[in-house]
């Protein structure tokens, strides 16, 4: 009795188990035939790249640029290695950002609009597996970008400027893709609770911004806030260049990471909920 | 013993009441044709079977499922207009589908192979959906539904997106699956219901207006029926429009031309001595005088009309 009890609830799991996978395969598949899994690392390299690149020639740039009063010295600092790879990390957390939020913009809200949501959900499948099937794929797609960005700008970087260590590149890009993941998660809800995949952009970066903004100029302490996530990403690289000892605690960014990892979790929970109440379009 | 049973089934749409306090239920092994005219909510209610549109009131309960059970288990769905991701192929969607459910990967492929197969579509399979005309997606949409064997089907519209050839088809496939399992499909031609089902339900304006055996109801509605053709002359037609105006009690008219009229009489002999002393009197050139009873189209335009 009991042993079959037991035998049923593993064949349970395991049918579970096998429909998330059907999931998440047929988001893959998705991300590979329409060329997303091309077009945003692709997107990310070059954005990646360019930073380091254009801050090496920037003196040459300006030089040629010709409209300088005669005379003018032009002395622009060279960036260090870990500012030139800090750089990088502001242009993927303004543009990555905007191109992983548009990506992913239409995740639920295209479906139910086409009505394949209807196809699938009427099918003996979790919501929840629905949702982080879909989250799962995002994730994976948005740090395969991350990677090949911050791959090319470390490597224009070692060429261009000199080493970084990983010691300091490693955590901060491990941050940066923390932060990232939640906004593709915050993109994700939207997608699920708005009929609009234009406005589900819009209200995950202007949650995003609005999260970074009060991080930045609000002039408390708010360990909490995930909004901190890009800048002790780059504080990583560039206090810890600077001064060894400087930066946050260690204790204050494991906070972080805990508030923003229990914050996603949430928002799937929301986003689940908002598709077991409304599948389908009508 | 009835496998689906709905009680008072609502549903209301800021404001607008799609579906009111509809109940009926489908014995286990029947076909049911669900009939109305468009906007009749036959979609609305398709839809809260389905799980797709949750209920503002009412109860939907399928019989012999352990508490907790999922209904999608139970139901294969076909969409008035299905949808697919076009960048994958037929028999991937259907192999998903299967997955889905939970089959097995080699019942699934198999599973997915004789489908195809059986809607018409197994040259097809390999193809992407992008390529796919409106009767093949519908056909696909018919396999999906099927793929795991569902014991209720349901489903929209089945054959009015297809080709007269496609219909065919499709209604004898739907013949031959009506023996294999409960099937539920709305429609809103009649003869289609005529030809498949067991029971109707006639929706008309969100409400239930008449349902029960297709023979129960031919026997319970079966009233004598006058038919009246007229030569469609100018007097005649003339006459006809007035005298539908004042027609005399125990007539009613059950449906009109410009040129005839089919009406539902209580008493027959009564009602023949009637009309023949009115045609004589009016010197109407008929063409046509018929004696018969009520068809099941007739019923539905009642139950149409009045609501
Ligand atoms: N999402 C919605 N919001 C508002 N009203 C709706 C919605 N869906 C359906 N309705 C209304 O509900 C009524 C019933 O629609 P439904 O689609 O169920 O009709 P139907 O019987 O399937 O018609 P058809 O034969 O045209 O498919 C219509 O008046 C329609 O306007
Ligand atoms: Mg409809």
């Amino acid at each position: 009795m009991s042993l079959s009890l037991k035998m049923k609830m593993k064949m349970k799991m395991s049918t579970g188990m096998q429909k998330w996978l059907v999931l998440f395969r047929k988001e893959w598949l998705e991300i590979v035939r329409s060329y997303r899994i091309l077009w945003l690392p692709i997107a990310f390299a070059v954005l990646g790249a360019s930073q380091p690149i254009t801050s090496f020639f920037m003196p040459d740039i300006l030089a040629s640029a010709g409209n300088l009063p005669e005379g003018t010295v032009i002395s622009i600092p060279a960036p260090t290695p870990p500012e030139a790879l800090a750089g990088a990390l502001s242009q993927f957390g303004a543009i990555g950002l905007l191109l992983v939020a548009l990506s992913s913009m239409g995740a639920v809200s295209g479906e139910r609009t086409s009505g394949t949501s209807a196809m699938i959900l009427v099918k003996p499948v979790p919501f929840a597996s629905f949702i982080t099937a879909k989250w799962a794929a995002l994730v994976l797609l948005a740090s395969l970008s991350l990677a090949a960005g911050y791959g090319a700008a470390w490597y224009y970087t070692e060429t261009l400027f000199g080493s970084v260590s990983w010691r300091d590149a490693l955590p901060a890009v491990l941050l940066f893709a923390l932060w990232m993941s939640f906004v593709g998660t915050l993109t994700l809800l939207f997608s699920a609770l708005l009929r609009s995949a234009a406005a589900a952009a819009a209200a995950a970066l202007a949650t995003a911004a609005a999260l970074s903004l009060s991080a930045s100029s609000l002039p408390f302490e708010q360990s909490w806030n995930p909004g901190r996530l890009s800048a002790l990403a780059a504080g990583r690289l560039v206090a810890s260049a600077a001064s060894p000892a400087g930066g946050q605690t260690a204790g204050d960014v494991w906070l972080t990471v805990a508030v923003t990892a229990i914050a996603m979790l949430a928002a799937l929970f929301a986003s689940a909920r908002a598709v077991r109440r409304r599948p389908a379009d009508a | 013993m009835a496998l689906l049973t709905v009680d008072r089934l609502t549903k209301r749409f800021e404001g607008a009441l799609a579906v009111d306090e509809v109940g009926f239920s489908v014995g286990e092994g029947r076909c049911a044709a669900l009939l109305g005219p468009n906007g009749a909510g036959k979609t609305t209610t398709i839809r809260m079977l389905t799980g797709l549109l949750a209920p503002t009131a009412g109860t939907i309960a399928l019989e012999g499922m352990k508490p907790g059970q999922d209904r999608r288990e139970w139901i294969g769905y076909l969409p008035q207009h299905p949808a697919f991701y076009g960048w994958m192929s037929g028999h991937e969607f259907l192999v998903c589908a299967a997955r889905l459910c939970g089959l097995s990967k080699k019942e699934a492929a198999e599973r997915s192979g004789e489908l195809l197969e059986r809607v018409g579509l197994g040259a097809a399979g390999k193809r992407r959906i992008a390529g796919y005309s409106g009767g093949m997606k519908q056909r696909l949409g018919l396999a999906q539904a099927l793929i795991h064997r569902p014991k209720l089907l349901i489903l929209d519209e089945p054959v009015s997106a297809l080709d007269p050839i496609g219909r065919r088809e499709v209604m004898t496939l739907l013949g031959e699956l009506k023996s294999e399992t409960t099937v539920l499909f709305s429609t809103h031609v009649l003869p289609d219901a005529e030809e498949l089902c067991d029971d109707i339900l006639v929706m008309a304006a969100g409400r239930l207006a008449a349902g029960g055996s297709l023979a129960g109801i031919r026997e319970r509605n079966r009233q004598p029926v006058l038919s009246l053709e007229t030569e469609g002359d100018a007097r005649s037609r003339a006459w006809l429009a007035a005298w539908l105006k004042r027609l005399p009690d125990g007539f009613e008219t059950a449906s009109a031309t410009s040129t005839g009229a089919r009406l539902v009489v209580r008493d027959l002999e009564a009602a023949r001595r009637t009309v023949l002393r009115e045609l004589a009197d009016e010197n109407v050139r008929v063409t046509k005088l018929e004696v018969g009873y009520t068809t099941l189209e007739d019923l539905f335009l009642k139950a149409v009309g009045s609501a």
